[in-house]
């Protein structure tokens, strides 16, 4: 704890002491008279006060929460002296603030005295924070001291992102072994018809088709797709954030990554996660509303770390691409390191779409003509880019301004369904 | 107080010192710079101090008024300058502060006035003025010295 004495301190000194000095001067002791109530209060003011020893802790409610949603918390205040004025600072960290009043407030403490504030608190972005800091500096009855003391016991406070409304996801090419609601390109059993053929000895007689019997010599049995899994692998661009204090790509990624990955896992996928940038970061792709929580709790600690270095598919453990996976890219398309990675699983055959976080919305022209003319050829490159990409079989969709994640993912829906009608 | 006793001569005299010092003091509110706080006062108490000494009265009786108003009139400069600060009050903080200066200018009406009365009981001149100026010097003196040495970090 600090001790400092107050302005106050030093104006009354120094009134005393000029006061005494004219008074010996003019030898006149209405002078000294008038100085003798500031000495007087100035000694008491300095001499007897006490350290008030204070204690504060803010405890949230709640240790988890959604982006946005209010979180009610506890401010708890004791000191052993009274307090005249107690400032309280909350140092939330930047992206949390007080809902409803201020984060810096004053009040009065009487001596052992307990006093619990409430508050509520709102995340304005997901991520993890430590909301624990408190400032405070108490000043005493006579307002000559005050004492600062900065309390920093950690309490984290976790968002979890907003999901974005997603009707349809786009399914995977390729089919797991496991049971799932995808219906499986390959025959076998399942509910969904497939195709008539002849009977052979083991076919079970529910499956044959009498009417088709019926109309040919022998016997005909359905043939029917079964329902199976897939494997979903969501890879996470943080090599750039782009944006402003309201809304950043990398905001976007992880809103729209968490989105998809609880869709995905409510179709009983299996999911995993690879957060390419500065930091890689990955979890083995399973299934449940464990491997939800596991997969957000990564997702919050995605953040872009600067980096240099190289980086390629390489890095990427084997285990966690696992064949026939689906491979949804979220990104913005802007490091060109990424999208190097991107042709490369492509040329590796991976069964790869691409959702990207359009960054134009963000990223204004400067001023004047030649920074308008760097802007446009800037977009012109992106939609080069772009055709680069579905020229190799990479479905692109545009998340931004005008368009939903649920748009974007029908775009890349639209063009795979293109892209196969092309191929045949 | 010293306006209303000088003589027309000196009274315009000191009122332009008196308005400069307002001014000065309207300044330093308007500033926020509480350091200078005392200056505008010092000279007002300077007036005061010459005043006396033109007239060279026994002992002047309004002198604990001059003390109290003097007290009121710095602490309500210090309040003007906190209420600058952007941290919001707790409910009735106003009432309190309030209250708590209006305490004070009694206090000081009273402590004046008691010394006043002993000063006049002592002697109006001679050992008994310088003896209550370097008693009340050494205890300045000492406040300050006790403050000083309570002034730094100190760990829990």
């Amino acid at each position: 704890m600090t001790r400092r004495g107050t302005a106050r301190v030093e104006g009354y000194a120094l009134l005393a002491a000029l006061l005494l000095v004219a008074a010996l001067a003019l030898r006149r002791p209405e002078l000294a008279i008038a100085a003798a109530p500031f000495a007087l209060v100035l000694a008491a003011g300095t001499t007897l006060t006490r350290d008030p020893r204070l204690q504060a802790a803010l405890l949230p409610a709640a240790s988890r929460t959604l982006e946005g949603d209010p979180v009610e918390a506890a401010l708890t205040l004791e000191s052993s002296v009274p307090v005249g004025r107690l400032e309280v600072f909350l140092e939330l960290p930047a992206g949390v603030e007080v809902a409803e009043g201020s984060p810096a407030f004053a009040l009065s403490l009487a001596p052992g005295e307990e006093q619990e504030i409430p508050l509520l608190l709102r995340c304005t972005r997901w991520g993890v924070f430590d909301v624990g800091k408190v400032e405070l500096r108490a000043t005493d009855l006579l307002r000559f001291v005050t004492w600062e003391r900065r309390l920093s016991e950690p309490r984290t406070l976790k968002a979890y992102p907003r999901l974005e409304q997603t009707r349809h996801v786009v399914s995977a090419l390729e089919t797991q072994v496991y049971a799932g609601n995808e219906v499986a390109r390959h025959p076998g059993d399942g509910i969904e018809y497939a195709d008539l053929r002849d009977f052979v000895p083991g076919d079970r007689v529910r499956s044959i088709n009498w009417r088709a019997s019926a109309r040919r010599q022998g016997l005909i049995v359905n043939e029917r797709h079964p329902e199976r899994n897939t494997d979903v692998v969501i890879l996470v661009d943080s090599f750039v954030d782009l944006g402003a204090d309201q809304r950043s790509t990398l905001d976007d990624t992880v809103r729209a990554a968490a989105a998809l990955a609880s869709r995905y896992l409510e179709r009983r996928d299996r999911v995993g996660l690879v957060g390419y940038g500065g930091i890689l970061r990955w979890l083995r792709p399973g299934m449940g509303a464990a491997q939800r929580y596991r997969l957000i709790e990564t997702l919050l600690e995605t953040g872009v770390e600067p980096t240099f270095t190289w980086r390629d598919a390489n890095l990427i453990p084997a285990r966690i691409l696992a064949p026939k996976a689906l491979v949804v890219a979220l990104t913005s398309l802007v490091d060109p390191r990424f999208v190097t990675m991107l042709e490369d699983l492509r040329a590796r055959r991976f069964d790869l779409v691409v959702v990207e976080i359009e960054p134009s919305g963000l990223v204004r022209p400067g001023p004047g003509r030649t920074a308008a003319l760097a802007h446009r050829l800037w977009l012109l490159e992106r939609d080069v880019l772009r055709m680069r990409l579905a020229g190799a079989g990479i479905a692109v969709g545009r998340w931004g301004d005008e368009t939903s994640l649920e748009e974007a993912l029908e775009e890349v829906r639209t063009f795979r369904r293109y892209a196969r009608r092309a191929r045949v | 107080m010293p306006l209303a006793r000088a003589g027309s001569g000196v009274a315009h005299a000191e009122l332009r010192i008196a308005v400069v010092a307002v001014a000065g003091l309207v300044v330093i509110l308007a500033l926020g710079l509480p350091s200078f706080v005392p200056a505008p006062f010092v000279v007002i108490a300077g007036l005061y101090g010459a005043q006396l000494t033109v007239d060279d009265v026994p002992l002047d009786v309004a002198a604990p008024a001059f003390a109290a108003g003097l007290v009121v009139g710095v602490e309500l400069a210090y309040w003007s300058l906190d209420l600058r600060d952007r941290v919001k009050g707790a409910p009735g903080d106003e009432l309190r502060r309030l209250a708590y200066v209006a305490a004070l200018g009694v206090l000081a009406l009273v402590v004046s006035a008691v010394l006043l009365a002993l000063v006049d009981a002592i002697s109006a001149r001679g050992l008994g003025v310088d003896v209550l100026g370097a008693v009340a010097a050494a205890c300045a003196l000492l406040a300050v010295v006790l403050f000083a040495r309570g002034r730094g970090p100190t760990e829990d």
